[in-house]
């Protein structure tokens, strides 16, 4: 039988519940977050909207790299080039032909989008040998954007690259950066969320665990690897384009290796194989640091050694990937929704009932 | 054009220095993929650490260069072996993207380490000899005599070692099949440190080598360039790396030159060259220039 009327809407409110809970959580909280945290950053001198407009611009790029590794198993250590290519292009194309921010971003995508296309023959490597061949793409493209002085302005890089506007808005403010971000964020994140729940994220979660299997499945393992590669390409191509006009000015160093290294780190701390887990990722490789600056303001005197963060920050960052790979392989957000899934389970087994089937669409909400 | 070709032989030369630091530093890659099936991302420290220990032992304490150098090489060997058990002892068997992971992030550890200790942008380390030499229509440091001795010395060492002695047999054993290797009585978790020890003397003599200037972030460039000169040899193979290093030391000069002198071009794309070499070999003949080819297990 049908149902009809009420019953039916709350199926249906039942079933967005259920298969976007994290989303329905998570939106009004970001959407609501500059009005608690304007006053609280201002009390404790961290600018949390600030900053959380970065977390947004990594989160972007951040999950297309998790569709890649995580999901797809496919490593990319030179996921900064992308970033690089899009926020060289919108600022060269704003700044010189006075296009306007959304074309140049939307130029930019699709450019790390084709560049993506070209570079897909090394998907066919695998293992260590994709790892060094994508670093070394990482590092020729930082070693172009040095060199390619008449485009890039070298060194110097680009100044006064104009803000963002859309279709004649100005979008200029910290907080109206911030909702334009998240609004952007969040969409994305759906968009892929949506994406590793159907066809295609079954095909990739598929060929991540035995290539030859999925194939005999009927998996069409080098072009699903292709798109992927190109979505996660065009996602940092994206961030790169708006980070270079919220930043105003981009130069080589801030696109080499390091930001692929930094990249690699937000997927593989944050939660391998999880849509939150890149959120969690970006959060902690930008907070982090700026926490531990805001330091001496809250407690006075700090060691000298706190104060000098920066010099340490690549201790502490390698410190952590070493770390989690030893105790938490699959990243904070993974990892402990395993451990609450394996302690109701234990639970579960001693009041005597059976253990939960798994449903794939129960497996892939392992988001939150 | 001209300019090109009489600048040649100086390329040639100066890529003979490169191929000595880049056969050694593909020799520590090999060397640790081999026997434990890792590429080890932090072998580019290696070189950094040693070259920067041992300006400090000669320069700030003045020992003399040989004793510095000894010591240099001593700890370094020290750093591969603590990095063998902190790091990748934990992990092993978790996966290549785990281990790709781990040591990436002992890279970047090790780097901001060596960052806090020697921050500026360049030690001049001290080089074994002095002087410029002059040939015909090149000329070059006398140190490169040092580099073309040890490289040799050490190819030479490395050959009598994997194939005259025990533990090379236990090395090769561990490469071969490492099941079958425990079950004769090899202890393969040794094998696993004494491979990374060795290596981490071979990054250690090639950031020696590769003076007279060192810093902390000349890893990233070492490794980058040692590992496409391992992959040219055929990953795996000890001598082949011999080959590989020839190769990338001296197109990587060639071709530099080329760009600079008959195009016009940067010769900031230097660094470039061995980086798309390397793309174009795993490409379009993973298997290296030399090697039998891969078979990939199911």
């Amino acid at each position: 039988m049908v149902k009809r009327g009420f019953l039916a809407t709350r199926g249906i409110a039942r079933r967005v519940w259920r298969n976007y809970k994290a989303f329905l959580l998570f939106s009004p909280f970001v959407l609501l977050l500059p009005l608690w945290a304007e006053p609280l950053g201002r009390s404790i001198s961290l600018n949390i909207v600030y900053l959380m407009r970065m977390v947004g611009i990594f989160t972007l790029t951040a999950v297309g790299l998790n569709l890649l590794m995580g999901y797809a198993g496919q490593a990319s250590l030179g996921h900064g080039a992308f970033m690089g290519i899009g926020a060289y292009v919108s600022a060269i194309l704003s700044t010189r032909w006075g296009w306007p921010a959304w074309a140049g971003i939307l130029l930019g995508t699709l450019l790390a989008a084709f560049v993506g296309y070209l570079l897909a023959p090394i998907l066919r490597l695998r293992g260590h040998y994709l790892a060094m061949a994508t670093l070394g793409v990482g590092i020729a493209a930082f070693i172009f954007f040095r060199e390619m002085t008449g485009l890039t302005g070298g060194n110097v890089g680009i100044r006064e690259i104009p803000k963002l506007n859309l279709f004649g808005l100005e979008i200029s403010s910290k907080k109206a950066e911030f909702y334009f971000v998240w609004l952007l964020v969040i969409l994305v994140l759906l968009l892929c969320q949506n994406l590793v729940r159907s066809r295609v994220g079954r095909a990739i979660r598929a060929f991540h665990q035995s290539e030859v299997a999925a194939r005999i499945m009927g998996v069409d393992v080098a072009s699903y690897k292709m798109k992927v590669f190109m979505l996660s390409a065009a996602l940092g191509g994206l961030a790169g384009g708006i980070y270079s006009h919220l930043q105003g000015y981009i130069n080589p160093s801030q696109f080499s290796v390091m930001l692929s290294i930094q990249l690699v780190v937000m997927v593989v701390v944050g939660g391998m194989e999880s849509i939150w887990g890149s959120v969690a990722g970006a959060s902690l490789v930008v907070f982090l640091p700026s926490l531990v600056e805001a330091l001496p303001k809250w407690m006075g005197n700090v060691p000298a050694w706190v104060r000098q963060y920066s010099n340490y920050e690549g201790l502490v960052f390698g410190a952590i990937l070493v770390l989690t790979m030893i105790f938490l392989p699959k990243g904070i957000t993974t990892s402990t929704v395993e451990f609450y899934r394996r302690k109701t389970r234990k639970a579960a087994e001693l009041m005597g009932e059976e253990e939960p089937v798994s449903i794939p669409e129960e497996e892939v909400r392992n988001g939150k | 054009m001209g300019a090109f070709f009489s600048n040649l032989p100086q390329y040639l030369v100066n890529g003979i220095g490169s191929s000595c630091v880049y056969i050694l530093m593909a020799m520590g890659f090999s060397l640790v993929y081999s026997s434990t099936g890792i590429i080890n991302f932090a072998q580019g420290e290696f070189a950094a650490i040693s070259a920067l220990v041992a300006y400090t032992l000669s320069m700030d304490l003045g020992l003399p260069l040989l004793l510095a150098v000894a010591g240099a090489l001593a700890l370094t060997g020290f750093v591969g072996l603590l990095l063998e058990r902190a790091v990748i002892r934990p992990l092993q068997g978790k996966g290549t993207l785990t281990a790709i992971i781990a040591t990436i992030g002992a890279s970047i550890f090790l780097k901001a380490g060596a960052r806090i200790i020697w921050p500026e942008e360049a030690y001049k380390v001290p080089e074994f000899t002095q002087g410029q030499l002059n040939l015909p229509k090149a000329s070059f440091n006398a140190q490169l005599l040092w580099m073309l001795g040890l490289t040799a010395f050490t190819v030479a060492a490395m050959y009598l070692l994997m194939n005259g002695t025990k533990l090379g047999k236990g090395l090769r054993a561990c490469a071969i099949n490492p099941e079958a290797a425990r079950l004769v009585g090899i202890d393969v978790s040794l094998m696993s440190m004494a491979a990374f020890a060795i290596a981490a003397l071979l990054g250690g003599l090639a950031g020696l080598v590769s003076a007279p200037f060192a810093n902390y972030g000349m890893g990233l460039y070492l490794g980058i360039k040692g590992f496409t000169a391992a992959v040219i040899g055929g990953l795996g193979d000890v001598y082949g790396a011999v080959l590989g290093g020839i190769t990338v030391g001296l197109l990587e000069e060639v071709v530099a030159g080329f760009l600079s002198v008959v195009l016009g071009v940067s010769s900031g794309y230097k660094d470039a060259v061995a980086v798309i070499l390397l793309i174009s070999v795993l490409l379009f003949r993973p298997q290296g220039l030399v090697g039998k080819g891969l078979v990939e297990k199911v």
